[in-house]
């Protein structure tokens, strides 16, 4: 089987919406600095790298992974960039994983950042990503189609506006102990609700901030572990899933076709934890951190995940399930809802939850949590990464 | 390398400009035809690996419309981006982790849809050198003179490698241009961008290929005859031009001395049978033999002259005619390990080289080859 992959390094500049002070391979640079002191690391002993980038037009430079190569101190080495969508950043981590895992390296780096702030528009992008001759006609973008997922599940489900609103306050509320937070402000139940519609049920306290900051994940073999520190975080089980990217093949009421349902999530995390030995993924998972952008999203990912039964996930929220006290704690971080760099988003749900495992997570730290899980979305809800980080090997 | 993955199933389109058909449907094309090749279905590939540009593919994430005429339906599928031969470099590490058993690799380009050099201007930098109007063919003519001024060798040397491989291109049923030149015609060719004329650069066109590979373990499984992928090596150079030693290929010969290194081979000249290389121009060809350690620097040209290169010397390069005779630019490198995979397999038809046991395959990406790829194939495991 495959070799032991543990984090070893963790980098993040803080997010926000704008970073004029820097270029973009300075913020890059701000990241892997980070990470490298974080491991006790120098460059050279990095052996490869994997860079973390989603559409580049949202900085406007074509293949920009290029312009860092310096900034990530890759000259002369194996290097390659893993784009697929907002699910990116799950998707180098898995890439960087098997750079270790085949037995290729004993080293590797896996960044990246997002500079969405240098865009006018990011929505107007967005909507470039559907294909030309059907559906970006219909003006869709990523708030609109999450829109149509949290009104099948309300359909379906019976959740509720109130049931969503919860996950945003919970989010909002836990980015307050993260330092590097885009959104630091508690917001109410009432606020949420009361907050402008921006494409119902959606308001605006239910959508993402567009956030720029980079992230960097050293990723090592064991042996080289072992000299490196006594508490790293092992990835123990990935997956991925693709699904079709059509709107209208979602309108059915089958698996894997009903807009409402994250079964290619279920079937992501399935991988997984199979790999990563779980059973009973409520029980044995200690804590998560999910890629949601929208508070509706979070709810289908709970349920894919086997957090809760499916149609269950905003009565869990309702009950405290997922809070930072509760049974299963949810985005300790403030999630995507608070911080959202979407070339790195995901990766950044792979770095808390190694935090987490780890007990390095300060202010948001979950007490005991021993075994996490980290996801990320992307496409039209069609791209699905999970990986399990445990401090166990 | 311990555990080797084989490449058992290759599929191609033809490649041409002006294809009618959507991106989707090319992509679909060279997929199934790698399946069929392989003589296996869908359902024994566990993971998908595709690799596009978004600019050239003219819509940001263009894998939400591709990866499922790829073959990524409700598989682990993954993007690479940068250049199609990193597809099988992270397909390589997939497999070779255990985690994954089969992969299909897809790669495409439609260049007669794309005004390619905009686009690659998109690459430089904002500040510096975007304004200059620099563009992936503008740039290499500095390369050349650079390479030039250290080693002045004569016009009819470029030539010749269009010679040999428009010559070869007549052999391959995928090519775009099936047309032979003369050396008269290289040279008197319209100048591009000095010294670069028309004919020593490739005409980019459209098409896709696609891989299917696996492990030692379930290559029984398939009717097809194994292809090993003993090597393989992928680097990169930095990104300012200023800051490169232009005149050589750095990354080729960074990801060769790797490949090398897994494959074993210690004297390329003798060991390796056959090569295919993207060459970015004519004069790209000649720098590749010095990278990829054929000849010393600075001596590529008597390989040409000697005609150590052609399709009956000692080691031909490019028998599908290379990138000059087919370029669909992102995808041009997967096809040069597609060619190098049929080459090993005895299955090239009339480009076929005799008795070919190992081959090398290398592709060149971004600007003045930022990076490459080189891979080494043999028919032992």
């Amino acid at each position: 089987m495959a070799r032991n992959v543990a984090i070893v390094g963790i980098g993040q500049t803080n997010y926000t919406t704008l970073r004029n002070d820097v270029t973009y391979p300075e913020l890059v640079f701000e990241a892997v600095t980070k990470a490298l002191s974080d491991a006790s690391m120098s460059i050279d002993e990095i052996e490869a790298v994997v860079f973390s980038l989603a559409p580049t037009s949202l900085v406007g430079v074509d293949a920009m992974e290029r312009w860092c190569i310096d900034a990530v101190g890759a000259k002369g080495k194996p290097f390659m960039r893993v784009n697929t969508g907002g699910a990116t950043g799950g998707s180098a981590a898995q890439a960087g994983y098997f750079h270790i895992a085949s037995a290729f390296f004993d080293t590797v780096l896996v960044v990246g950042a997002e500079k969405q702030g240098d865009t006018p528009d990011t929505q107007l992008i967005l909507n470039q990503i559907w294909d030309p001759r059907f559906e970006r006609a219909v003006a869709l973008n990523a708030i609109n189609m999450s829109s149509f997922q949290a009104v099948r599940h309300m359909h379906k489900y019976g959740t509720t506006e109130q049931q969503m609103a919860m996950v945003s306050v919970r989010d909002h509320k836990n980015a307050l102990n993260n330092p590097h937070a885009h959104i630091r402000q508690a917001v109410s139940l009432e606020d949420v609700l009361a907050s402008r519609v921006v494409c119902w049920p959606l308001k605006l306290l239910d959508c993402c901030p567009r956030s720029s900051g980079a992230c960097a994940v050293i990723m090592a073999s064991e042996g080289r572990t072992r000299k490196l520190m006594q508490r790293p975080a092992w990835i123990k089980g990935i997956g991925a899933t693709t699904n079709t990217y059509y709107m209208g093949d979602k309108m059915e009421t089958e698996m894997f076709n009903d807009h409402g349902d994250w079964d290619e999530l279920a079937l992501a995390a399935e991988h997984a934890y199979r790999m990563a030995g779980i059973s009973n993924p409520a029980k044995q998972i200690d804590v998560a951190e999910i890629y949601g952008p929208f508070s509706c999203l979070e709810i289908a990912a709970v349920e894919a995940l086997g957090f809760c039964p499916k149609g269950q996930g905003g009565k869990f929220e309702e009950q405290g399930f997922f809070n930072m006290t509760g049974e299963l704690p949810v985005n300790p971080s403030g999630g995507a809802l608070c911080s959202n760099p979407i070339a790195v988003t995901g990766l950044v749900r792979v770095a808390e939850a190694a935090l987490q495992v780890t007990g390095r997570a300060e202010g948001r730290q979950v007490n005991g949590a021993k075994t996490a899980v980290a996801t990320a979305i992307g496409g039209s809800l069609q791209f699905h990464t999970a990986m399990v980080i445990s401090a166990n090997l | 390398m311990d555990r080797r993955v084989a490449i058992v199933g290759i599929g191609q389109t033809r490649y041409e400009t002006g294809k009618t058909e959507s991106l989707d449907e090319i992509a679909f094309e060279a997929a199934s035809k790698a399946l069929a090749d392989a003589g296996i279905t869908r359902d024994e590939v566990d993971n998908v690996v595709i690799a596009a540009s978004d600019q050239l593919d003219g819509r940001p994430i263009s894998s939400m419309t591709l990866a499922c005429p790829a073959g990524g339906y409700l598989k682990d599928e993954v993007k690479a981006s940068d250049d199609g031969t990193l597809a099988v470099v992270l397909a390589c590490l997939r497999l070779l982790s255990g985690v994954f058993h089969t992969s299909l690799v897809v790669s495409w380009c439609k260049c007669s849809e794309v005004p390619t050099a905009k686009v690659t201007n998109l690459s430089f930098d904002p500040f510096f050198h975007r304004d200059l109007g620099l563009n992936h063919i503008n740039a290499l003519s500095f390369q050349v003179n650079s390479y030039l001024s250290r080693y002045p060798i004569s016009e009819w040397v470029p030539a010749k490698i269009v010679v040999k491989n428009r010559a070869n291109a007549m052999g391959n049923p995928y090519a775009h241009l099936v047309e032979e030149v003369s050396l008269e015609e290289v040279v008197q060719s319209p100048i591009v961008c000095p010294p670069l004329r028309q004919l020593h650069l490739p005409l980019e066109c459209d098409g896709a290929c696609a891989l299917v590979l696996t492990t030692r373990e379930r290559v029984r499984l398939t009717t097809q005859k194994p292809v090993w992928i003993s090597g393989l090596g992928w680097a990169m150079d930095s990104y300012y031009l200023g800051e490169r030693d232009l005149h050589q290929l750095s990354s080729v010969a960074k990801a060769a001395r790797q490949a090398y290194q897994r494959a074993g081979i210690k004297k390329p000249i003798d060991e390796i049978d056959v090569a295919e290389i993207n060459e970015l121009s004519a004069y790209h060809e000649i720098m590749a033999y010095e990278a990829l350690d054929f000849c010393t620097p600075g001596e590529g040209y008597k390989l040409v002259e000697e005609g150590s290169t052609e399709l009956t010397g000692k080691i031909p390069v490019n028998p599908s005619g290379g990138a000059l005779a087919a370029s669909p630019l992102f995808a041009a490198g997967l096809v040069r390990i597609a060619e190098a995979a049929l080459q090993v397999r005895g299955d090239a038809g009339e480009r076929q080289v005799t008795g070919v046991r190992t081959a090398l395959a290398a592709s060149c990406y971004g600007i003045c080859a930022q990076g490459s790829s080189v891979f080494i194939l043999s028919q032992e495991s």
